[in-house]
């Protein structure tokens, strides 16, 4: 039997370090990953198990490392857009933004009122897509495949919304510096209607099966619960903090694009458990349809999608730095950006969220948690390795 | 933002001012002065979230920037301290003990520029490259097109030709006397 | 937790009575959406090979190469993009800056092959089902990669300029020319139209890059006359600048010109540095025009002794005297030539071979002489009266303007041509009849209709502008003299048509539609010929000719082996085409007087 007081466990050494001894036999050392259904993305968690209970972990990543960093320093600055959304393949929309912002901004461009409420339009698109990604897993690690389909159907969906609109349903390359690249095409709301409409029709469904069911409560209630106390030591932003009752929302924080203008509120939670989690990406995703119905019947119908750019095959950049934030679905996702006055990027830092949660955080929550919980409990911070490495 | 750097310099030296935006601004630091400095931004003005920590390689000057970002959320600022290092035999005192997450980007920073942080918990282990032996890629003397080209095939039956170049061949190269 | 807990998931089980959402044939019931990025389409007629595609491209996956049966021909390269599926990311940022909006693409992308290497293809020569496709990305209607407008030059307007020579053009500051220059996408179709290819992507770049000392250096690797060709070059390169198809060629002779008015004389004279250890070798060139002065400077920095007989008071041949000071002013010739005369040549004015010095004595002392005598003589009409005095050639009136001769203004002048040097004369006249009467009454006849100017379009707005009164379609008929003898105007008929079924000169007129043009003063302006009487008879006997013009090889040697022949005189009216041709015959000059071990 569990000693009722786990924080004690696994104890220490005098120096700090665990006291575990792996030659004793009483340890195990356990790969998860990186090929495993439990795992988000490419990436390994080594465990140390006592028992099934986790005593360490370490996160293991760089199966997905393509260097986009050092890439995009040899490439001009329009040659950097088509890769930067390469670097979140579920929510690739907020490196375009991000990047283009940012290039914007030490450029001195300004961009046309109608670009922004395009972007805005494709940032909560893209949301409602990585959460509906999001669901399914969270309930595949419980074992619920059938949440997966549907969210992946309607999900399919809003890839054809995109198709129509960008011209590519995964890797949209549409946000490009300047502006947008082209208006809605016609008709487009009264499709993204009927797409909003199933979507939620398919969520009311998860509700019952998935958020309202016995095996789901009992396995995800007041499991990974993140202290708030954690949340600035661990750089915990978005869905993380919200459920956790901290109201971290960039687009209401530090507003951007047109959410100065859009109705809402962020969405919070208290309990800060895997359920909580859940339910705040499940209402925040209610919320991102409703953004999505505001933006369409408010955006307006005609104006320049883009401003007029030099020519970029051989742009250059003043000297200067900056960064650029968004809220994506994962928390806050920025571009550090330095130009040194050529024509290409000086450096350019890719702020993850998953780059703090699924390695500092989530080494440490997933301590004394039980080997079946694990999956749910990565699977819950929402991390996607890609944006770690880059 | 003028008025933060107008309190701190009363308690600290700093170094260049810039205000890039309303709501973003950079300070540079000199080293030694950093971590009394962070901490007092965490705890006295209330900038307690570490946004990112990265390095800037300015190659030509001999030097590493470090750039410590922090976010004010109540005040919606945010600050960038710049730190200049020497490039050769480059260390940094280690701010881990500030934020925990922090250790994950000095280990990141060590591993990609070759920038040591003593005392960061487990720093030297490996973190995005398992096996790598060459220098610390994103440093800028590190030609990732060089490496690719020593490192992978050419996809043979590539070929190409400059427009100017071909036109002259073509329509006018020099001939010798006729 | 509660029993609803447990029974709610059980809802679940409707779905056993919906049909499938998947598409059951989606190879065929699936296209893709209107705007849809799928593979490439490129026009084959549009697509001029300028490689912008590729150079954009940050995947390295377009090569350009030649295909069968597109020759390179001026303004197309010859090339075409093949594009590699296996790099390709469908960014369509190559569309997105193609220069004519020959490339696009379709809306498809099912294909199935078992071959990878068929995935690298041609578009629009490797034949594809969806050549034909409708649907696919399109660029937004405006082209934002870059600018398609050129800048604006500055330019004197009408009032300010009619009553004096004033240059019109004033020339780009450095902030208009850094502009100018940014539009420029360095493909270098340009090069291969330009007669003496010059490096204009790169010295397009030093405009950019602020570099104006590189930029002379590479101006002077190709042209001595950069101030002149900065002004009056008949920039067909333009003609085949990328940038034309869809928005304005880049404004390269006004960056030239910009470069070039950037850097001090003595400046330019340092960057050129100096010419090579002497040869002993000694060169004559008769005229001091561009393609004499240009051999002169190329053979001078070779190390030969060059000295250049020129039969006027001052260099420059018809840029001088043929081209009014609105259009060239004379101290940037000056500076033109000092450039030259700085690497040593020696110009002897005032000197005309055939009068002062013979062609044999030219033979005699020199190793080889180039003859460079451009077209100095006006052609006639031989219309009736067209012997009256008061009909004049338009080169020998432009000449005596250059030369300060007074002129006896006409109040009221017709000229006949519709040419540059029609133009200009009119131009001309215009200003000094404005100076000594405060009005302008010129008239201008020319065969051609107004769609068919031989004119620049810009000579003719401007002279419109000028109030000079251009009729076209007017062939003339006659010199009108009163019993007096004073010439009272020009009669002209309505030109019916130019040319014959073969294309020959054989104007056709409507005697019915007659006009009678007021003019004190005609002015012939429909040509000129090379006055080549300094040959003298022996010489003339002994050369070979070709339809009036000294035959020459392609080098341009003449039948005798120690005269060559160059610019306008054997090649017709153009500074340009003087300037490659004063460089071919230096080239060919230098190699003859030089030891075959030597070049070997």
């Amino acid at each position: 039997m569990f000693e009722l007081d786990r924080s004690q466990y696994p104890q220490k050494k005098a120096d700090g370090t665990l006291d575990i001894d792996l030659t004793s036999g009483k340890y195990l050392k356990l790969w998860q990953g990186p090929q495993h259904p439990g795992i988000t993305g490419n990436m390994a968690i080594e465990l140390t198990v006592c028992g099934d209970e986790v005593v360490d972990a370490t996160t293991h990543v760089g199966y997905l490392h393509r260097g986009f960093e050092k890439l995009m320093e040899r490439r001009t600055f329009m040659q950097c857009f088509p890769i930067v959304c390469r670097i979140c393949v579920p929510e690739p929309d907020f490196n375009e933004y991000c990047y283009a912002a940012a290039v914007e901004e030490l450029a001195g461009l300004e961009i046309p009122e109608l670009a922004h409420w395009i972007r805005t339009l494709i940032l909560e698109m893209g949301r409602v897509n990585s959460y509906l990604m999001y669901l399914g897993g969270q309930a595949g690690a419980f074992g619920q495949g059938v949440i997966g389909q549907w969210t992946t159907y309607v999900r399919d969906l809003m890839l054809d919304r995109f198709e129509e609109l960008t011209g590519a349903r995964i890797y949209h390359m549409f946000i490009i510096p300047g502006g947008v690249r082209d208006n809605l095409p016609d008709g487009f709301a009264g499709r993204m209607e009927e797409t909003l409409r199933e979507i939620e029709s398919v969520l009311a469904d998860v509700d019952r099966v998935m958020f309202h069911n016995a095996v789901f409560k009992k396995r995800a209630v007041g499991v990974g619960v993140i202290d708030t106390a954690w949340l600035d030591s661990y750089g915990i932003t978005g869905p993380n903090a919200r459920a956790a009752g901290v109201a971290k929302d960039v687009r209401k924080d530090q507003p951007y694009l047109v959410y100065p203008e859009l109705e809402f509120e962020a969405v919070t939670g208290k309990d800060s458990d895997i359920y909580t989690r859940a339910d705040v990406r499940r209402r925040d995703l209610l919320l991102s349809l409703d953004l999505i119905r505001q933006i369409l019947s408010r955006l307006p119908k005609t104006g320049a999608v883009m401003t007029k750019l030099p020519n970029v095959l051989h742009w250059k950049i003043p000297r200067g730095e900056t960064y650029v934030r968004g809220e994506c679905s994962r928390g806050e996702y920025g571009y550090y950006l330095v130009t040194d006055g050529s024509g290409y990027p000086r450096r350019v830092n890719v702020r993850g969220p998953s780059y703090t949660h699924s390695i500092a955080l989530f080494e440490r929550m997933v301590i004394n948690a039980n080997i079946s919980d694990v999956a749910a409990l990565l699977v819950s911070l929402h991390t996607y390795p890609p944006e770690i490495e880059r | 933002m003028q008025q933060l750097y107008d309190t701190l310099t009363q308690r600290f030296s700093l170094g260049e001012f810039t205000r890039q935006r309303a709501d973003l601004a950079f300070i540079t630091v000199e080293a030694v002065r950093l971590h009394a400095l962070l901490r007092h931004l965490r705890d006295q003005e209330g900038f307690t979230h570490l946004v990112l920590l990265t390095a800037v390689d300015w190659l030509e000057d001999g030097q590493f920037q470090l750039t410590y970002l922090i976010n004010n959320r109540a005040k919606c600022q945010d600050l960038g301290l710049r730190v200049m290092i020497a490039r050769d035999n480059a260390s940094m005192e280690s701010i881990h003990d500030l934020w925990a997450a922090a250790a994950t980007y000095q280990r990141e920073l060590r591993e990609m520029f070759g920038i040591d942080f003593p005392g960061s918990p487990r720093l030297m282990d490996d973190f995005i490259l398992e096996g790598w032996n060459a220098a610390p890629p994103y440093r800028r003397d590190f030609d990732t097109l060089e490496y690719s080209r020593a490192t992978y095939r050419e996809r043979p039956g590539r070929e190409t030709r400059d427009p100017a170049a071909h036109m002259k061949q073509q329509l006018y190269g020099d001939k010798g006397d006729v | 937790m509660s029993i609803s807990d447990v029974l709610s998931p059980f809802t679940a089980w409707k779905n056993l009575f919906r049909d499938p959402v998947t598409i059951k044939d989606p190879l065929n019931e699936r296209p893709g959406a209107a705007r849809y990025r799928g593979f490439h389409k490129n026009d084959m007629d549009k697509c001029i090979g300028c490689g912008t595609c590729e150079t954009i491209c940050q995947n390295g996956a377009i090569d350009m190469l030649p295909v069968e049966g597109i020759p390179a021909v001026q303004g197309d390269s010859g090339l075409r993009p093949r594009i590699d599926y296996g790099r390709c990311c469908w960014c369509a940022l190559c569309v997105d800056v193609c220069m004519t909006g020959s490339l696009t693409m379709s809306n498809e992308y099912k294909w199935v092959e078992s071959d990878p290497d068929l995935f690298r293809f041609t578009p629009g020569v490797d034949k594809k089902y969806w050549d034909n496709a409708e649907l696919g990305y399109q660029r937004h209607d405006e082209k934002h990669l870059m600018p398609v407008a050129r800048e604006e030059m500055p330019e004197l307007h009408p009032e300010a300029r009619l009553d004096s020579f004033v240059e019109i053009v004033q020339g780009y500051n450095i902030e208009q020319a850094k502009l100018e220059a940014d539009r420029c996408v360095s493909c270098g179709l340009c090069i291969a139209t330009c007669p003496a290819h010059m490096a204009i992507p790169d010295y397009i770049k030093a405009v950019r890059d602020g570099d104006y000392e590189r930029g002379v250096q590479l101006l002077y690797e190709t042209n001595p006359f950069s101030q002149v060709c900065g002004r009056v070059c008949t920039h067909c390169c333009e003609d085949s600048c990328a940038a034309r198809h869809e928005g304005d060629p880049i404004a390269i002779r006004w960056l030239k010109r910009h470069i070039i008015d950037q850097v001090p004389q003595e400046k330019v004279i340092e960057l050129i540095g100096k010419p090579a250890a002497p040869t002993g070798k000694k060169v004559a060139i008769i005229g001091a025009g561009p393609a004499g002065l240009t051999a002169a400077f190329d053979l001078a920095r070779l190390g030969h002794a060059v000295t250049v007989y020129e039969a006027q008071a001052a260099g420059g041949g018809m840029t001088r005297y043929g081209i009014p000071e609105y259009r060239l002013p004379y101290n940037a010739l000056d500076r033109d030539i000092a450039v030259i005369t700085a690497m040593g040549v020696e110009i002897k004015y005032n000197q005309r071979v055939g009068t002062d010095i013979t062609m044999q004595q030219l033979e005699a002392d020199y190793d080889a002489v180039v003859l460079a005598i451009g077209l100095h003589q006006g052609r006639s009409t031989r219309i009736p009266g067209s012997d009256h005095p008061q009909v004049r050639k338009a080169v020998d009136l432009l000449r005596q303007i250059t030369a300060g001769e007074t002129i006896d203004v006409p109040k009221s002048m017709v000229v006949i041509g519709g040419g540059n040097v029609a133009m200009d004369i009119a131009r001309s006249m215009a200003r000094l009849q404005l100076q000594h009467y405060g009005e302008i009454r010129v008239t201008l006849t020319a065969l051609e209709d107004k769609a068919h100017f031989l004119a620049d379009p810009v000579e003719i707005k401007e002279s419109l502008e000028e109030q000079i009164n251009i009729l076209d379609s007017r062939g003339p008929q006659a010199c009108v003299i009163d019993d007096n003898g004073k010439l009272l105007g020009l009669k002209t008929w309505k030109v019916l048509s130019i040319f014959d079924a073969e294309r020959r000169f054989a104007p056709k007129y409507d005697p019915a539609d007659e006009q009678i043009h007021e003019g004190e003063m005609i002015v012939e302006a429909i040509g000129q010929m090379a006055d080549v009487s300094l040959l003298g008879d022996a010489l003339t006997e002994k050369l070979e000719w070709n339809r009036g013009r000294i035959q020459i090889d392609p080098n341009g040697r003449t039948s005798e082996n120690w005269l060559w022949s160059a610019g306008d005189c054997v090649k017709g009216p153009d500074v340009i085409n003087a300037v490659a041709d004063g460089h071919r015959v230096a080239t060919s000059i230098h190699r003859a007087l030089t030891p075959q071990e030597a070049t070997a």
